[in-house]
């Protein structure tokens, strides 16, 4: 008989009748590697469990203590950040509306108005002169350095794809 | 309803007595699959805290129905194979199974003689340094198979792998341990003990 079938039995971990036992036995005598691999999986079988030093689950409760004071802390800053880069941005783009607060509703709802005709022209006039811009630039920059540009900005969308899945995925196994 | 249920209910709803009584009970299995893994019993030991802190933080996720110890290996496992993965360009050591120090082997009931135990004693280290060769991902599913008693099934689940893809990770780590238990015979081992001499069926 050749060597593949008694391979895979040690590998598939078949069971056997008492004379194909018979033929493994006489085949393990002659191949050392399936010796090997008989001895390997009754190493695997016999090796037993190793336990940390004593006092883990105290040495967890530390840890856990430690991670959870952290987290609030890293909340608590989080929370002060936002307030000191927020506010002012919150404070720059109700300005308009604020200075009119004791006004009458009729100039509220004109300054409302007002204010958002200037976001939709500023917006149209930065991409009309973003167009103006791309036309001039066609003019003079070679396709290769269009095709590095592209390139990088295709890099950094990946990139950033990237670390967004890794920061916003579940742990596997969870 | 078992203790167990009850304590992982209790630690869902925010119960920190019930999960430390979870920890108690896995802290050993947990900490013995991330030192296969790892190698290093200090690496093993912030590797498991890492896993119990992970599964702390996903409880309210958890499903019941599903083994609490067969999900939190599965965790453990997962973390093992992202940090190996990470540290592939880093070389680190792997300590040999110590009965002093951090690490102890639980003792086993049916302890033969001395001279047998202290040649399974050399083979388990010697498969211990050899489980470090493997990747990472077979070494977990042959971890997994061989110290948990997980079926193809249940290590398919644990490493969200597909049966067949276990079977086949599992009988290429087997064939990479005999190919290098072979090269490199035992040390001291005496040339007429066989392994065949003990039946594996």
């Amino acid at each position: 008989m050749k060597h593949q079938p008694f391979e895979e039995w040690l590998l598939n971990e078949t069971s056997l009748t008492p004379e194909q036992k018979r033929e493994l036995d006489l085949h393990v005598r002659s191949c050392v590697y399936c010796s090997a691999l008989l001895e390997t999986e009754m190493v695997l079988r016999s090796a037993r469990m190793i336990a940390p030093a004593e006092g883990f689950a105290a040495r967890f409760r530390v840890y856990l203590a430690e991670r959870k004071l952290a987290d609030r802390r890293r909340r608590g800053w989080g929370a002060v950040l936002f307030l000191i880069t927020g506010l002012p941005v919150l404070f720059w783009l109700l300005s308009p509306l604020l200075s009119r607060f004791p006004a009458s509703p009729s100039a509220w709802i004109v300054s409302l108005v007002e204010w958002g005709i200037f976001i939709v022209t500023t917006v149209q006039a930065m991409s009309q002169a973003g167009e103006v811009l791309l036309k001039v630039l066609f003019g003079f920059m070679p396709p290769f350095v269009w095709l590095i540009v592209v390139s990088a900005f295709a890099g950094i969308s990946l990139l950033w794809s990237v670390s967004i899945w890794r920061f916003t995925r579940v742990p596997q196994g969870v | 309803m078992s203790d167990e249920k009850v304590w992982v209910i209790q630690a869902q709803q925010g119960s920190d007595e019930a999960f430390a009584q979870l920890v108690e009970i896995y802290h050993k299995p947990v900490f013995n699959l991330c030192y296969r893994m790892l190698g290093e019993s200090e690496a093993a030991e912030d590797a498991a805290q890492e896993t119990f802190l992970r599964s702390y933080q996903n409880l309210p996720r958890y499903d019941v129905s599903r083994p609490f110890g067969t999900w939190l290996l599965s965790i453990a496992a997962h973390y093992c194979i992202d940090l190996l993965r990470r540290k592939k360009f880093t070389i680190f050591s792997m300590d040999v199974e110590t009965d002093e120090g951090a690490t102890f082997e639980l003792p086993d009931a049916s302890a033969p003689d001395p001279e047998t135990e202290s040649v399974k004693k050399e083979q388990r280290d010697r498969l211990h340094l050899l489980l470090k060769e493997l990747d990472s991902t077979d070494r977990a599913a042959l971890v997994l198979r061989y110290w948990y008693d997980f079926s193809e099934v249940e290590v398919a689940q644990s490493l969200n792998l597909t049966v067949s893809a276990v079977k086949s990770r599992l009988h290429r780590a087997r064939r990479a341990l005999a190919g290098m238990w072979q090269k490199e015979p035992m040390p001291g081992m005496q040339p007429e003990r066989r392994a065949y001499e003990t039946p594996a069926f």
